[in-house]
């Protein structure tokens, strides 16, 4: 319409599409953000007690298995994830996933060789989890701690 | 891009012409309805899409994954409002709509079609209704499907087939849940698709029919405007309206959500939906066997007039006062329905109309987890009352019960509430309002954060060695009778046992703070604080006992056997032994206390004779005669010497209820007594039991003064049988004995049998060869020093016979 006349058709016209954009907004976009806007939220971290720090012995790692839940949408899973812990004699502690980084397998603690291996692709990751050879494309992965009270906790 | 679309398709200019279409002048406002119900169901089709996204449709992930939609997701309470209250209003819309087309006429000729289609969406619409229902799965879904499957199944021949075909089988469950979601999701959207789209290419094929003119004389009416934008305008406004009742609707009144559906759940009432209710009150009308016409043939009959109704009215006018009998016979149905539907509201549970106070109440009631043990009229757990039934309460005793429950009943599990005075008043003023019309509140849902060790699969056994290991870690999270919602009775097994009472002192001294998991610290008090045994209480317990005996609470119990609650009946004679009045150690005191009891106790101080009634009330209860004396007694009971001594010339010496319990059996006296009741003065159970004359003998020398309550020592009883002994056992015969035996014992044995010397010497007698020699051994299990150890060997043993001067012919200095 080339006439900028507001005629009553066109004030109709004008209306009805107001009101039908209106009613689609008001039902749309809430359904809209019921169906999308969980797809980008995150997990809450959780901070899990892992040991009394002295009960680990330095240069040594050892391997805690972790159980804790996880909310999986309106389901409350029980997950169990082990992890690394390997406290320097300086008092330094660093907690080592023990996923692969080449392939997700899961790493153990190779005692005669001072090592992680990885039984997949014979990957070898040092104490402080620096790829020493194989395939693995970069060091194992760290999990942020703390240490309260005497206890060392970690977030996963 | 459109041209090219065009050019293929041709769907642009359908489009514009469909928008395009030019109605009669008559539409208008009544004619918006029918948009309306699509708006809806577009509005039902989109929120219903969304919430597919996260319904899981099995018995057990259904409830929590709608939880889970209201609870974290964002707008998911609002949208399932939404779809709720659009499911609600799209039925009135659609009666509406069918109601104009009914009184306008716009089913005749040729748009019968079109109403046939309407009806068939209409039956979709209630369909989607049924499925939708059970969805959730809560209590009301499960019962509700439950009760309309049961209804289905009363439909004869076919019913059955139907209700199984629905079901997936014969029950209600997983199947069921399945196939009422692929129903509401998958079959009847698509029918309602098809049948949406039929209809309105129908009513744009052959236009909106002109009110009031007769059919043929469509012409006549001028078509002065166009759907867009003069009709649509009217839609849109009608939108916007019904939009904002819907958002308003939703936002202010959540769908309800009850708790999950349990099938064991037998308190539960479902209620049904305000739309079906006349159906509902359409079947209470009819008897139980007819109660198909009311739920399937009826229904049915009504579905096909409806179907009908354009085949039926055939004639030519549209108007309605030229078709009466239509427009009469489809109006009273109408009314029909609209009164039975009043009538079925009224059933309906009344929304609780609660002052603030009540309201505040209600919060409480949920806050502090009442409903884990009671429930309202349905509902909560199974341990305290229903607070629905029992009638009005008074608040006073509300409010006692609260504060301090264990004063109305020793064993209750309930736990002391001390609440600040505004609390307990908001509380007790909203259970005192309960009554049988009051209804569950909404509990909420618990978030389930649980510690890992609560997800081990053993978890429900091994958790009680949690609990004692810390308590204290359990009620970080849980409140002290959380366990109760399992342990009904809150009893941890050693609480079960029959003397756990008495002992469990012991448990508590020990380990105290296992007590305090369920128990509160001035719990002991309950009971301990009646009997909290300091010097004080000791000094006058006698009347303090007394005192509680005339109170109401005592009244049926003795004051001995709340004493015995905790104290075995021996722990009185450990101090009373030698405390007992005299005139108790008296041996016949239980043949002659009635006496005493009337007339006086002889040996008191004349000042005190009068006060002789309250003389046993010192330390006993009125109800402690009646331990004894219970009620009326038979009239043999009341003959002279019934209950003293027999008199020695009669018979055998027996008193008057041992003759009647020999004549009449010992069975009469059980009647009232128990078998111990003959113990309380025989000190053994009687009549003597078979065999007892073997075993006399040595119940004779436990305790002779017990047989000569009866009978007479060395008098006629024993006479009757040991007359026959023969002449060597002179009345010195005891004692002489030892220089009488020439054959070293071996004839003895003829009549005591092997053991005869042993009963009374605890050696072999006489003694054995090489006795000289090893009887310093005999000492050697005594106590104390050496001398002590013979002294008491001699006295135990040797004494029977021997002189201490029959050792010193040996032992020449009195020692070894």
């Amino acid at each position: 319409m080339a006439t900028t006349e507001w005629t009553r058709r066109r004030w109709l016209d004008w209306f009805v599409k107001a009101a039908a954009f209106l009613v689609t907004a008001l039902i749309g976009l809430p359904t809209m953000a019921f169906v999308v806007l969980p797809a980008f939220r995150r997990p809450r971290p959780q901070w899990l007690k892992v040991g009394r720090l002295d009960e680990f012995r330095p240069n040594e790692p050892t391997a805690i298995t972790l159980t804790f839940q996880r909310r999986d949408g309106w389901v409350i899973r029980t997950v169990r994830r082990t992890v690394y812990v390997v406290v320097k004699p300086d008092g330094s502690v660093k907690v080592l996933s023990n996923t692969c980084t080449h392939a997700n397998c899961a790493v153990r603690w190779e005692h005669q060789k001072r090592a992680f291996f990885c039984p997949c692709h014979d990957g070898y990751f040092d104490l402080n989890g620096k790829v020493i050879s194989g395939p693995p494309p970069r060091p194992l992965d760290e999990l942020p701690h703390r240490l309260q009270g005497g206890f060392l906790f970690v977030r996963v | 891009m459109l041209n090219w679309l065009e050019r293929e398709t041709g769907l642009v200019s359908a489009w514009q012409r469909f928008w395009a279409q030019p109605l009669p002048a008559t539409v208008g406002w009544g004619h918006i309805f029918g948009a309306l119900t699509l708006l809806c169901l577009a509005i039902l089709f989109v929120t219903g899409g969304a919430m597919m996204f996260y319904y899981s449709p099995t018995p057990d992930q259904a409830y929590p994954s709608v939880q889970y939609m209201e609870r974290f997701l964002p707008f998911g309470k609002f949208l399932r409002a939404l779809h709720y209250w659009a499911a609600r209003l799209i039925v009135p819309l659609i009666i509406i709509h069918l109601v104009r087309a009914f009184l306008w006429g716009a089913y005749k000729k040729p748009r019968q079609m079109i109403w046939v289609t309407g009806v068939l969406l209409l039956l979709c619409v209630i369909g989607f209704g049924l499925t939708g229902y059970a969805l959730p799965w809560d209590q009301k879904a499960y019962w509700g499907t439950a009760v309309r499957l049961k209804i289905a199944e009363g439909i004869p021949f076919i019913g059955h087939a139907i209700a199984n075909f629905l079901k997936g089988g014969e029950q209600i469950g997983a199947v069921t849940l399945m196939r009422f979601y692929v129903l509401h999701v998958f079959v009847l959207p698509i029918l309602t698709f098809l049948l949406v789209a039929w209809h309105i290419r129908q009513v744009h094929h052959l236009g909106v029919a002109p009110a009031w003119v007769r059919v043929g004389d469509e012409d006549a009416v001028p078509k002065t405007q166009r759907l867009h934008p003069d009709h649509t305008f009217r839609i849109a406004i009608g939108a916007i309206i019904f939009t904002a009742l819907l958002l308003w609707l939703a936002a202010r009144y959540p769908a309800p959500l009850e708790p999950r559906a349990n099938p064991l759940d037998t308190a539960y009432k479902p209620h049904p939906d305000f739309y079906v209710l006349w159906l509902h009150e359409l079947l209470k009308l009819f008897p139980p066997d007819w109660e198909f016409v009311g739920s399937f043939v009826l229904p049915t009959v009504l579905v096909i007039l409806l179907l009908a109704v354009p085949f039926l009215d055939r004639s030519p006018e549209r108007h309605p006062l030229q078709r009466l009998p239509a427009i009469t016979t489809g109006l009273t149905l109408l009314f029909a329905i609209v009164v039975l539907n009043i009538k079925g509201m009224e059933a309906l549970p009344k929304p609780e109309n609660l002052s603030p106070l009540e309201r505040r109440g209600r919060e409480l009631f949920v806050e502090l987890r009442c409903y884990s043990c009671h429930g309202i009229n349905g509902g909560g757990g199974p341990v305290g009352p229903d607070l629905g039934l029992g009638g009005k309460r008074d608040p006073k005793k509300v409010e006692a019960i609260l504060r301090n429950p264990g004063a109305f009943n020793a064993h209750t599990v309930m736990p002391a509430y001390h609440l600040p005075p505004d609390d307990m008043k908001a509380l007790v003023a909203y259970i005192v309002s309960l009554g049988p019309q009051s209804r569950m509140p909404p509990i909420p849902p618990v978030e389930p954060e649980k510690p890992p060790s609560h997800f081990e699969d053993n978890w429900l056994i091994t958790h009680k060695f949690e609990v004692r290991k810390d308590p204290q870690s359990c009620q970080s999270c849980h409140k002290p009778f959380f366990c109760q919602a399992c342990h009904g009775q809150r009893r941890p097994s050693s609480h079960l046992r029959p003397d756990w009472l008495k002992f469990h002192f012991g448990n508590a001294a020990d380990e105290l703070r296992t007590c305090d998991t369920c128990h509160t610290p001035d719990y002991c008090a309950d009971c301990h604080r009646l009997t909290r045994h300091d010097t004080a209480w000791l000094r006058q317990h006698g009347a303090t006992l007394t005192k509680f005996g005339e109170t109401k609470r005592f009244g049926a119990t003795t004051l001995h056997q709340l004493c015995y609650q905790c104290h075995t009946r021996q722990s009185c004679d450990e101090c009373h032994q030698g405390a007992l009045p005299e005139n108790h150690k008296v041996p016949d005191f239980l043949q002659r206390h009635g006496e005493l009891a009337k007339s006086g106790d002889k040996t008191m101080a004349t000042a005190n004779r009068q006060a002789n009634a309250q003389t046993c009330a010192t330390c006993h209860t009125q109800a402690f005669c009646t331990n004894c004396h219970m009620g009326a007694k038979p009239k043999s009971h009341e003959q002279p010497n019934f209950v003293a001594q027999g008199i020695r010339g009669a018979g055998r010496g027996k008193s008057g209820h041992a003759l009647e319990a020999l004549r009449r059996g010992v069975q009469s006296c059980a009647t009232c007594h128990e078998q111990k009741f003959c113990a309380n003065c025989h000190g053994m159970p009687m009549p003597h039991p078979q065999g007892f004359v073997r075993t006399h003998i040595q119940e004779a020398r436990r305790n002779l003064a017990l047989c000569q309550r009866c009978h007479d020592w060395g008098e006629q009883s024993c006479r009757q049988c040991h007359a026959k002994r023969p002449p060597s056992h002179t009345a010195d015969f005891r004692e002489t004995h030892p220089q009488r035996l020439a054959d070293g014992g071996t004839s003895c044995q003829v009549c005591h049998g092997r053991n005869a010397c042993a009963d009374c010497h605890r050696l072999p007698m006489p003694h054995p060869d090489n006795f000289l020699h090893t009887h310093g051994e005999l000492a050697k299990g005594q106590q104390g020093n050496e001398r002590q150890r013979v002294q008491n060997l001699h006295r135990q043993l040797c004494a029977h016979c021997h002189t201490i001067a029959y050792c010193r012919k040996c032992h020449l200095l009195g020692n070894p």
